[in-house]
């Protein structure tokens, strides 16, 4: 995600991809959607429209401006969905913030309150933590994968909970994949280390050890980048692998999640996602040397590429569908994955 | 239902009747070492003994305060419900009168609202509830357990649509007046009625729960001939009420085998007599269940079976209809031993589960540790002390219950009609509240 996009047209003079890559950076902790409604909040702030119809023509046009220059648009779009959803719903709603009241008034209220939708975002890392330390039962042993931020918290809450390192009774086998090639060290190493200071053993084993190691694992806890409408994730690649050899083994299966999260998207498989991966590229001797032709005629550019390319890598996702996942934790509680679409019917109609 | 108690010893009967005449704490601590001697046991009848002490505990709780009331139960619900963890039923009865309560106190402040617009303006503000088509959607009635002239409206305006919770204002219920509708008198009257007698709403409330307890089987039963049809052959363990009224209502109309598990050695006893149609006289039960026709009586040709035989009659069945003692809120179930042997054979030989339950069994407790929620019983039942010698060198354990995860379970059957599993978590959050989930 964090790759700089250029290719912004600069006739606009508020440029919603930087803001948003911006956001992204400058908070370790925020979440794409967030970033997303962030993002457009501050649009808002920049473009003096005043009529209702005009806002949200200028929502959606950036929106898909905002979507087409992210590679992987999913997370990002269960934001903006839910802000266009917000605004419409507040529209038409009779009463302080609608038609009768004052339309500025809603502007204001989102001007004002950016932050305060931040910090909320965070709260719910909380919430989510508190209904799932339940699932973290004393003498366990959890395994989990990515560096999703809300697993992290839930399992430090955990820690914590049992009161210092001398009474800390869970260990944690946690699946790191293969270091991104632009830092030198994986993903969620940052999560391993805080649970070690806490005294939590902490095992790291490679993606391709899952299998082995499911044995000794009692729960599986994953977080997610989305959660789509039939309660299915897209997540990091080789969540789906995961949920598939807990399902195998009879190990529960958690998907932790804040419920901003939810994507009103119905995918059928792994390659239904609405997005390009380039996971599985076929190739002949012959395309090979075509490529490596290619990379030395542009041999200046080719640092660039790469990091480009190993930012793509690293991003993919998969889908695990529903039927693997035992339950979702989220900050509305523990649900099953047939009441998220309930969740998301909830917001559309 | 089976009991092994004679009748005049302590048990819901003997407690029902002390309810009357003893001073509300001495009745609390009746309720606790009774649960905590098992000597109140199967769910519907704690279910009622606590619907009773609820009923009696706020009606001699003199305040109209609801947050007194609610701490009140809360109080009472936390000891009762320590007393016997593993009856999760008392939980779901606490929960649901802390529902009702609240349900109360919030019509209740809304009414207090309107009234103090009303003083300034003499015009009430509409309804909350009504301003918002979403929450009126959103809101879809049962019909069981609340008359619908108590419906939680403001329950669903109070935990706003949880996904937009992110962006809504700090404060939704501003001063602001909103758009002034129609004067509607009645807001006024609503708000003055409530204000008295909130503690005579929550009693009507504990009343129709209590009605519920008492009709939920034959509500139940109410759905057998979708389920059950000609010369089926039907697989059942247990003696369980609920299970047999629902053969009953089917028999009536319908022939059809039934093969029945004995449930040896907890319940072997109890069911052989629901087989034979000599039921003891039971204490427990209070109702007319002691006078009922066995089904063969009715010309249904019942095959008692032992338990080791399930997997090997199996492939004959048609149909696997189950008892429950609680439903959990992922769609699993606690049931006495053995039901989940018959559930797995079930799932081998493609053989559809449908478990019966009323929905007062169904706990918003979600299952984090399998193994804390099953009980161990009298070990004599399996080897008596006449053999002492050999429980010296063995250990032996007899478990009451087993946990059937949801996958096992193809279709549930509530008072409210059939359901698939993963619907459970719907029922749960129409019947509880989630602040009352830890209670």
């Amino acid at each position: 995600m964090a790759a700089p996009t250029s290719g912004s047209p600069d006739a606009k003079p508020f440029d919603i991809v930087a803001t948003y890559n911006d956001l992204l950076r400058s908070d370790p902790d925020l979440t794409m959607p967030i970033a997303a409604i962030e993002a457009l909040v501050l649009l808002l702030t920049h473009s003096p429209s005043s009529t209702i119809s005009e806002t949200l023509d200028l929502l959606e046009k950036s929106t898909a401006h905002l979507k087409q220059s992210i590679p992987n648009p999913i997370g990002l779009s269960a934001g903006t969905d839910l802000f266009q959803r917000y605004l419409i719903t507040t529209l038409q709603r009779p009463g302080q913030l609608g038609p009768a009241g004052d339309f500025n008034a809603i502007r204001a209220h989102l001007l004002s309150n950016g932050r305060l939708f931040i910090r909320r975002a965070k709260e719910s890392r909380d919430k989510i933590a508190a209904f799932g330390r339940g699932f973290v039962r004393d003498g366990s042993t959890v395994l989990t994968n990515g560096g999703s931020r809300v697993v992290a918290s839930l399992l430090q809450k955990a820690a914590d909970e049992k009161g210092g390192p001398s009474a800390v009774r869970f260990k944690v086998i946690y699946v790191l994949s293969s270091a991104k090639k632009n830092s030198d060290e994986p993903e969620g190493m940052e999560t391993v280390r805080a649970l070690r200071a806490k005294g939590v053993p902490v095992s790291t084993i490679p993606e391709s050890a899952v299998a082995y190691a499911m044995g000794k694992a009692d729960i599986v806890i994953v977080g997610a980048e989305g959660v789509v409408e039939n309660g299915g994730i897209v997540s990091r690649m080789g969540t789906y692998q995961i949920g598939l050899l807990a399902k195998a083994m009879g190990k529960p299966f958690y998907v932790v999640a804040e419920s901003h999260k939810f994507v009103r998207i119905y995918p059928l498989g792994q390659y239904d996602l609405p997005i390009e991966q380039r996971v599985i590229d076929f190739k002949t001797e012959e395309d090979v040397a075509d490529e490596a032709k290619q990379q030395k005629a542009v041999s200046t550019e080719t640092s660039d590429a790469k990091a480009v390319n190993t930012a793509d890598s690293a991003d993919v996702v998969d889908f695990t569908p529903p039927h693997l996942i035992s339950a979702l934790i989220t900050d509305s509680g523990v649900l099953t994955p047939s009441a998220v679409s309930e969740e998301l019917i909830k917001i559309w109609f | 239902m089976p009991s092994n108690s004679v009748a005049l010893t302590p048990g819901l009967a003997s407690f029902l009747k002390s309810l009357k005449t003893n001073p509300i704490d001495t009745s609390i601590d009746d309720l606790i070492s009774l649960l905590k001697r098992r000597q109140i046991r199967h769910s519907r009848s704690c279910a009622t003994a606590t619907a009773y002490l609820m009923r009696s505990v706020i009606s001699a709780t003199r305040t109209s305060d609801a947050n007194k009331l609610i701490e009140r139960v809360q109080y009472v619900g936390r000891r009762v419900m320590a007393a016997q963890p593993r009856e999760m039923v008392v939980g779901n009865i606490v929960r649901r009168v802390l529902g009702l309560i609240r349900d109360e106190a919030e019509d209740d402040r809304e009414g207090d609202f309107t009234l103090s617009e009303a003083g300034s303006e003499s015009q009430p503000q509409t309804p909350r509830a009504l301003d918002d088509p979403s929450e009126v959607l959103s809101y879809r009635h049962d019909g069981s357990d609340r008359s619908s002239s108590r419906q939680p409206f403001t329950s669903v305006s109070a935990t706003p649509i949880s996904m937009f919770s992110l962006l809504s204002h700090p404060e939704p219920e501003t001063s602001l007046p909103g758009t002034p509708a129609s004067a509607s008198p009645s807001g006024r009257l609503l708000g003055h009625s409530h204000n008295k007698d909130i503690r005579a709403e929550v009693l009507d409330g504990i009343n129709e729960i209590i009605d519920e307890l008492g009709q939920v089987d034959d509500q139940i039963a109410a759905y057998a001939l979708e389920h059950i049809h000609s010369n089926e052959i039907i697989l059942t363990h247990t003696s369980s009420t609920t299970v047999q009224k629902f053969l009953l209502k089917a028999a009536a109309k319908r022939k059809f085998t039934v093969i029945h598990a004995e449930s040896y050695p907890n319940n072997h006893e109890a069911t052989h007599a629901t087989v034979s149609g000599q039921a003891p006289k039971d204490d427990d039960m209070l109702s007319t269940e002691a006078f009922q026709k066995p089904l063969i009586a009715l010309g249904i040709t019942v095959i008692l079976i032992p338990d080791s035989a399930v997997f090997a009659l199996m492939s004959r069945v048609n149909k696997v209809i189950l008892g429950t003692h609680s439903v959990l809120a992922n769609g699993g179930l606690v049931a006495a031993a053995g039901t989940r042997v018959i559930a797995r054979a079930a799932k081998v030989h493609q053989t559809p589960v449908v478990v019966v339950s009323g929905v007062y069994k169904l706990s918003p407790v979600y299952p984090f540790d399998f193994d804390s929620l099953i009980e161990y019983g009298d070990v004599s039942k399996v080897i008596g002390y006449e053999d002492g010698d050999l429980v010296d060198q063995i250990d032996v354990q007899n478990p009451l219950y087993d946990y059937v995860p949801a996958e096992l379970v193809d279709l549930y059957i509530t008072n409210l009609g059939g359901h698939a599993p993963s619907y459970l978590y719907r029922i749960v959050s129409d019947h509880y509240r989630k602040e009352d989930i830890i209670v």
